[in-house]
């Protein structure tokens, strides 16, 4: 009797123990059994995060995520109060950042809520801390094929029907058809091209010899356009079809344009009936040629920041001149060759205040000309970078005043030199380097803009 | 076929019927004491012996895999959640089934065969609270317990291997054991067992109660209930890890 | 029809089969209180299924059976506890539970069904089994027991709450003689001091004829003579008188 009651009592015992240690190491990792503080954050995409997914704090195990407030919108954000234990608290600044992380490959996800600075005051209780939207790997690469492939559909079928098109054109276009055809092969139009100067001049020159044919080619250029947006906003087979057939169109209308383009050639030689003379013409179709060829720079441009593209295209040394990063500037030898001529124009011979903002003084704007006189004629063939340069308009403020007002400084040399000279708009490049020139060229420090001229490439 | 679904109605009835007279004055707890000792108490060696040997095993299999992806860091990891979640469970229930089935099934035919039953209702004492509703309730009680046992003693076992082959301390190893285990892959699958305890109670009991033949009957009686039981047990974790699975959508595996 | 008060067991045309066997068909006898019925019949005639319908492990398929004043077949199990609650139970094989000691077995029903103190059943237990020659094995276990040893034990536990009726299902197969006559005096003494009333199957005609007032012969589910020993033996059933007749 006593013996048997021993036995149950043992064998209850030993059961309730192991239950107890069990939820005990669970709970423990849960931190369910010590004290924690919840704090907020929000995410527009929640990436598999649910209630009761562990939070991390600077990579050591802190809590759980205790609720999961959906939006009623599509404006609003899916808000998450997160439990972090006391011990972690420390870390936890106004300035932490939480992310959604993902365990190893196959690992489920976590919230990562970043270390802060030790400048940033502790968050408090129930604050909201920043959060930063994850970065979803398989939709990542999922929609890169995707857009791969719709792209390589859409550039081999409209690049065939755009050859077809321009075949039918008189010769006088025949070399606007190179022009085309470079699009077709992704390499993009004028001054993309710098490491192949050939090609570049080939295009400068045909463009030229296209002048006549303005019209047509605008025309033609414009199906492309409507194309190229397409290939962007993905509107896959559909538009396939109907770009085929704005092809065909384009293809019909070139035949009329190349009727015109003999009609321009004609009248390019004697004043038109407003008594406008032959170089006026030029000089429009000119910038209507150039017109077209900034929209399909745009085009290729968006594709090349598309993450897969952007290796392809910077290894092949395409860079757009319009958006320069300067990451990358620094780096290529391109545009860090001693050998490009320089003009360094500082900001207190250039700018004067008004208000709140920088104009170009009278003086400045002699100092630009004179630098672009400077470079000589074949200024207008070649590619010309901006550099921007600036200390903050207030260096007691955020460095990031420094990235802003340099780069604003090189959108008014820019706006400048347009207006001013007859450069090709994708030929001036600018770029915002705050105020630390790249290595190598004699100049630690700047403040205000540098010209360069880049020289051929051979 | 019709013999069949009688069948299903006839032990359907019986558990109901256990399940009611659980909750109907009087309580036989001093034959429920006896059987928690027998069907509890008893089997704990069994099931830290199996418990034992197949924690073991399941580490050197899983270590013998995994090395080959250089995981060898999840294997507390697996060997937890291979356990709590299943393995444990399961194994318990099967071997319950195999020690406690058969002798619930045996023990009552007997005392059907020998008349005790008759015996006892003739002494005005109601023979199916006497005599079932103790071993069911102290099957569906002990199974969780023993389920816990089996679990740990898996873990334990699983350790000493990893210890042998990594020289892994104690500390990391439960550390690592209880990383990825949540409420939902302990509590649910250890209380599951509790229905695997009233399968092999009520089961074994409808044999061994029911039993209409004689020395021959305890032996089938036995046997059936085994068999049974068994089936049961499997065909149940199946809907059981579903309804968990739904319950608990996100943690359950 | 009702039984009178005199009445301790009163059968009225109880039919039983067991699927298409008939058992019993249509039997009908009484037993006044204090009288001892001996129930005689070759193997197999339904002597213990007539027990166990008076105790009700067992219903009629047809007829009734009163016991006293109560007719049991349709009774709940809260009343039939009330009827069972005067009835001893001798089985055949004696049914004792063998995962108790025989200590056990006798205080199990005494500790259920009165409200006597330990020291009560104590004694009672023991003064039982003193009677029925087993005082020495109060902590052996059933399976340690010989046969007949067994049988006494039985009879000891339906002895042990000194019932009204007393049911003994062959009390004395398996013993010697002269044991034999210790458990018919026994039962004997029971009905002479107590005035319990004792229905016995029995094969020991001379046990019989020594405690039976009256007998009843079964055979193949029919009661084929009913009545005192003199009665039997002049029965015009064959089976009666050779049952009956002391020199078998
Ligand atoms: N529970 C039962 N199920 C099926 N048949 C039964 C049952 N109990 C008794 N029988 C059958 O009823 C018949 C009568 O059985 P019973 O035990 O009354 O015989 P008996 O007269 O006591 O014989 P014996 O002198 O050998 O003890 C037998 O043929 C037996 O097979
Ligand atoms: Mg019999």
């Amino acid at each position: 009797m006593a013996n048997r009651n021993f036995l149950i009592g043992m064998f209850v015992l030993i059961g309730l123990t192991l239950f107890t240690i069990g939820i005990f190491l669970i709970g423990k990792r849960h931190g369910a059994f010590a004290r924690h503080v919840e704090f907020y954050t929000e995410f527009k995409d929640l990436s598999g995060l649910t209630k009761g997914t562990k939070v991390k704090v600077a990579g050591m195990d802190a809590g759980q995520v205790a609720e999961v407030g959906v939006p009623d919108s599509p404006l609003s954000r899916f808000r998450i109060k997160l439990q972090i234990t006391e011990r972690l608290r420390g870390l936890v600044r106004t300035d932490s950042v939480a992310t959604i992380a993902t365990e190893g490959v196959v690992g489920g996800s976590y919230l990562l809520v970043g270390a802060g600075s030790p400048q940033a005051k502790a968050a408090a209780p129930l604050s909201t801390l920043p959060s930063r939207e994850p970065v979803d790997m398989s939709k990542l690469l999922e929609h890169g094929l995707v857009l791969l492939k719709d792209a390589d559909i859409n550039v081999n079928k409209v690049g065939a029907k755009v050859d077809e098109t321009l075949d039918g054109v008189e010769t006088t276009v025949g070399n606007a058809n190179d022009l085309v055809v470079g699009l077709k092969q992704g390499r993009g139009p004028a001054g993309m091209l710098l490491k192949d100067e050939t090609v570049a001049s080939n295009i400068r020159q045909s463009v030229t010899n296209a002048k006549e044919a303005t019209a047509a080619l605008h025309k033609a250029s414009g199906r492309v356009d409507d194309m190229a947006a397409d290939i962007q906003s993905r509107g896959v087979t559909k538009k396939v079809d109907e770009t085929i057939t704005s092809a065909r169109d384009a293809a019909a209308n070139i035949k009329d344009s190349s009727k015109q383009v003999h009609q321009t050639v004609a009248a390019a030689t004697k004043p038109d009936k407003h008594g406008v003379d032959a170089g006026t013409n030029v000089r429009e179709t000119l910038s209507n040629v150039n017109v077209a060829s900034a929209n399909m720079t745009e085009d290729t441009e968006a594709l090349k920041h598309n993450f897969l593209f952007r290796g392809y295209f910077n290894h092949r040394g395409y860079y757009s001149l319009t958006n320069l990063s300067p990451e990358n500037y620094r780096k290529d030898r391109l545009f860090t060759n001693p050998e490009n001529k320089r003009a360094w124009l500082s900001a207190k011979e250039l700018f004067i205040r008004e208000g709140n903002s920088e104009v170009l003084s009278s003086e400045g704007k002699k100092q630009l000309d004179a630098a672009i006189y400077k470079f000589g004629e074949s200024v207008f063939d070649r590619p010309i970078v901006i550099e921007g340069y600036s200390n903050g308009a207030d260096p007691a403020n955020d460095p990031a005043d420094a990235l802003s007002s340099s780069w604003r400084r090189a959108i008014l040399i820019r706006l400048y030199l347009q207006n001013r000279f007859p450069l090709y708009p994708t030929n001036l490049g600018i770029v915002a380097m705050k105020n630390s020139p790249p290595n190598g060229l004699g100049y630690s420090e700047w403040d205000g803009i540098c010209l360069v001229f880049l020289r051929p490439q051979k | 076929m019709t013999n069949a679904i009688e069948f299903v109605g006839d032990v359907s009835v019986f558990s109901l019927r256990a399940i009611a007279d659980l909750f109907r004055p009087p309580f036989e707890a001093e034959q429920f004491w006896i059987q928690l000792a027998e069907i509890g108490s008893r089997s704990v060696p069994l099931i830290v012996a199996s418990g034992f040997a197949l924690g073991a095993v399941m580490t050197l299999h899983t270590r013998s895999t995994l090395v080959t992806f250089g995981a060898t860091a999840e294997i507390p990891t697996v060997q937890s959640l291979g356990f709590f979640i299943e393995i444990g469970p399961l194994v318990a229930g099967l071997l319950m089934a195999g020690r406690v089935g058969s002798g619930i099934g045996a023990v009552l035919a007997n005392l059907r065969v020998t008349e005790q039953i008759d015996a006892i209702e003739s002494l005005s004492i109601d023979s199916f609270k006497f005599l079932v509703v103790p071993r069911v309730l102290a099957c569906v009680i002990a199974l969780p317990l023993l389920t816990l046992i089996m679990d740990f003693s898996g873990l334990v076992a699983g350790f000493v291997a990893e210890y042998a082959a990594s020289g892994i301390s104690w500390h990391l190893y439960i550390e690592r054991a209880f990383a990825s285990l949540d409420w939902a892959n302990f509590v649910p699958p250890t209380l599951k067992t509790a229905v695997f305890g009233f399968i092999i109670g009520a089961v074994s009991s409808y044999f061994g109660y029911t039993t209409s033949e004689g020395a021959q009957g305890v032996g089938k009686a036995a046997t059936n209930s085994v068999v049974l039981c068994s089936l049961l047990i499997i065909v149940s974790d199946v809907v059981l890890v579903q309804c968990i699975a739904v319950a608990f959508p996100r943690t359950a595996l | 029809m009702n039984p009178d008060d005199s009445t301790a067991v009163f059968f009225q045309s109880v039919s039983k089969s067991f699927g298409a066997k008939e058992v019993l068909h249509e039997v009908s006898f009484n037993v006044a209180a204090g009288e001892a019925l001996c129930i005689l019949g070759r193997s197999g005639t339904g002597k213990s299924v007539t027990l166990k319908l008076i105790i009700a492990l067992l219903r009629p398929d047809a007829g009734k059976i009163w016991i006293e004043q109560d007719e049991i077949t349709t009774l709940k199990t809260e009343e039939l506890s009330r009827v069972r609650r005067k009835i001893g139970f001798l089985f055949q094989d004696a049914a004792l539970f063998d995962s108790f000691t025989l200590y056990e077995n006798l205080s199990l029903p005494l500790a259920r069904l009165t409200s006597k103190s330990q020291e009560e059943i104590d004694s009672m237990v023991v003064k039982v089994l003193r009677e029925v020659g087993l005082a020495a094995d109060k902590k052996t276990m059933p399976s340690q027991l010989s046969g007949g040893m067994r049988k006494r034990a039985g009879l000891a536990r339906a002895l042990v709450l000194e019932p009204k009726i007393l049911l003994a299902d062959e009390p004395v197969s398996g013993l010697d003689r002269i044991t034999a006559s210790e458990i018919d005096e026994l039962l004997l003494q029971q009905k002479t001091e107590r005035q319990t009333t004792l229905i016995m199957v029995t094969h020991d005609v001379h046990g019989a004829r020594r405690v039976g007032d009256r007998f009843v012969v079964f055979d193949h589910g029919h009661l084929v003579a009913y009545g005192t020993a003199a009665e039997v033996e002049s029965s015009d059933n064959e089976t009666a008188r050779q049952l009956i007749s002391l020199s078998s």
